[in-house]
């Protein structure tokens, strides 16, 4: 009977195929909409923490303020040595620059950082090398240029073993090493438009305060990098109070990040969720008009001996297999649209299958619940009324 | 021998404003297995209501019907449509074929609202019943592409496929021309020389003078019963 009953739906969707469609708009535009944003948020978010952990889920970053003394070069070993967990922490000083090659001149962050640093963020070098130890034990005048750099001043792409100037109080020369792949910006740090060189060289020619301006700490294999940067912001409070620095790891960003989409995309997929509703009341307003229509067809199998609970069942299906294609092709569509934006924006794009199985259990109970008021209407049709009905 | 069709002091009053109408008023009718009956009368006689009542599309407000010895009164819905569909076969004078089905699977139909056959039998036992009526190349046609008679000859074979105690027919030569009507009826005979009980309800005298049973009916009592 239920067989019967969905053979006699798809029948009587397809005898008035354009009213099945217009009547199926409102479910598809809601399902569709449904789908897209749960797809999306869940989309977005898994970019989000694919940016996140690009400078590696297992780093820290602590950014030092103030006057305090504490934040020598040595205070990453006094860390390592008084926190569990902690791999290697390498100190890291940044500067506004001129950077001058020939006639071309503009303003870079300089970075000064010891010589595993690149190794520690997995940064590449794309052409010459990164500098070493010794460039930076003796202090030596070597820089390397983020990729942007390197295209601004060298646009013919002959960076490395040439010189460049750097200004702050003077104009200083620095040997070119090396050229650095591009990479994407992570929250602490941005690479692409920034010049490297060793921390000791920078501190001698540079200068500016004693204090070490940022902390890079890795966290050892297989710790919670959340549970480690806890124990360091207990441990720095205590030493030099909560004012004198800031502390930031991807781990602990990622999940903010990610109970922000996860609102907002709650927060859409309810308004569209609406639309559904809207949708479902159009389910009804056709059902009506299906049983108005069909009141003398309802009579004859009335007649014939069809129970009202089998008339009742036969308009219940119908509703339901009008939801279902809606919710299926606003499904499918929903699916498109999702793919197609994640494309345009360059995220990866990531199937919500809870937004699928939301999607088809909604329209059904849409399909039940706004169908029921028609079918019980139709079952109870006086079958001689429904007979004579012209 | 139990009686197909008992009507024992049967009345069924309608309120229309402030008027009784008293559409069947004490009516008593025995029909008994194999009888070919007529149910004549004019409009407004009550025959509908009659007809109503033997189909067990409404129930009486006085009195009881009995149906192979049961009673039908206070029945629900549900076993008032199980009864229509064991007992009784409709036959009706606009044919009242469903439109979007073809032939056979109109007459599947009321196989389907039996509940424990399946679809194989069903087809085979609808086909039976279109080859009786002589339909056996029409299977596949819809009712927009079958003439009249042929309509009407489906709708018996639909009537007839759930071997029902009572086939019940309204008018249906009613929208017929005269020879394809004498076809319908010689039908209906042959089907009743087979066994079928058979109560025809019409207002046209040829018709039911032709039928070996004739009761009259005015103002909603039985004028003749013979």
């Amino acid at each position: 009977m239920v067989w019967e009953n969905i053979k006699l739906a798809f029948k009587s969707m397809f005898t008035n195929k354009l009213r099945t469609i217009l009547s199926l708009l409102g479910i598809v535009i809601g399902v569709m909409s449904v789908v897209t944003i749960l797809t999306l948020g869940n989309s977005a978010s898994g970019s989000i923490t694919d940016a996140i952990s690009t400078g590696g889920t297992d780093l820290i970053t602590i950014y030092t303020s103030g006057n305090s003394s504490t934040f020598t070069e040595e205070f990453g070993d006094t860390l390592r040595r008084n926190i569990n967990g902690i791999d290697a922490v390498t100190p890291m000083g940044s500067q506004q620059v001129r950077v001058r090659y020939k006639d071309t001149t503009s303003n870079y962050t300089v970075n000064g950082v010891q010589a595993s640093w690149a190794e520690l963020m997995k940064y590449n070098v794309a052409q010459g090398e990164w500098f070493s130890t010794e460039d930076n034990l003796s202090r030596r005048q070597v820089v390397v240029l983020g990729s942007e750099v390197a295209k601004k001043l060298f646009p013919g792409g002959d960076a490395v073993g040439n010189y460049v100037s750097v200004f702050r109080t003077q104009a200083k020369r620095y040997l070119v090493v090396g050229v650095m792949e591009e990479k994407d910006a992570t929250l602490s740090v941005s690479f692409n438009n920034a010049v490297f060189m060793p921390y000791n060289t920078m501190k001698l020619r540079l200068g500016g305060s004693s204090r070490v301006g940022t902390y890079i700490v890795k966290v050892s294999e297989g710790k919670d990098s959340t549970v480690v940067s806890d124990d360091i912001r207990d441990y720095l409070d205590n030493l030099v109070g909560s004012d004198a620095y800031s502390i930031f790891s991807a781990s602990t960003l990622t999940s903010i990040a990610n109970d922000i989409t996860d609102t907002f995309t709650t927060f859409l997929a309810a308004i569209a969720g609406i639309s559904l509703l809207v949708g479902g009341i159009g389910i009804m307003n056709i059902m009506l008009v299906s049983v108005a229509e069909r009141t003398r067809e309802i009579g004859i199998r009335k007649a014939l001996g069809a129970s009202p609970k089998v008339i009742r069942g036969q308009f219940i299906t119908e509703a339901i297999a009008l939801t279902m294609v809606g919710g299926l092709i606003g499904i499918g569509l929903g699916t498109f649209i999702s793919k197609l934006v994640t494309n345009l924006a360059g995220w990866s794009f990531k199937v919500s299958i809870p937004a699928y199985a939301l999607s088809v259990g909604f329209s059904m109970v849409i399909g039940i619940f706004f169908g029921w008021y028609p079918a019980k209407k139709a079952a109870k049709l006086d079958p001689i009324d429904a007979l004579n009905y012209e | 021998m139990v009686p197909v069709i008992e009507l024992d002091n049967v009345s069924r009053y309608y309120i229309v404003g402030d008027f009784i109408v008293r559409a069947l008023d004490q009516v008593s009718l025995q029909i008994q297995k194999g009888e070919f009956t007529a149910i004549m009368g004019p409009s407004g006689s009550g025959k509908s209501t009659l007809m109503n009542m033997v189909g067990c599309l409404d129930t009486p407000t006085s009195g009881r019907i009995l149906i192979d010895g049961a009673d039908i009164n206070g029945l629900s819905e549900e076993d008032l449509a199980y009864i229509r569909n064991k007992k009784i076969g409709f036959v009706f004078q606009q044919f009242n074929l469903l439109p979007k089905l073809n032939a056979l699977e109109n007459v599947m139909t009321p196989l389907l609202y039996t509940g424990d056959i399946g679809v194989s039998e069903r087809k085979l036992r609808a086909q039976e019943a279109l080859e009786k009526v002589g339909l056996k190349d029409r299977m596949k046609h819809r009712p927009n592409e079958l003439s009249g008679g042929q309509k009407q000859r489906v709708a018996i074979a639909r009537a007839l496929v759930t071997q029902p105690s009572l086939i019940l027919a309204d008018e249906p030569t009613g929208a017929l021309d005269t020879k394809t009507g004498i076809q319908i009826m010689d039908l209906f005979k042959e089907l009743n020389n087979e066994g079928h009980t058979i109560v025809i309800v019409t207002h046209n005298d040829e018709i039911g003078t032709s039928c070996p049973r004739l009761v009259r009916i005015r103002d909603g009592k039985i004028e003749e019963n013979a």
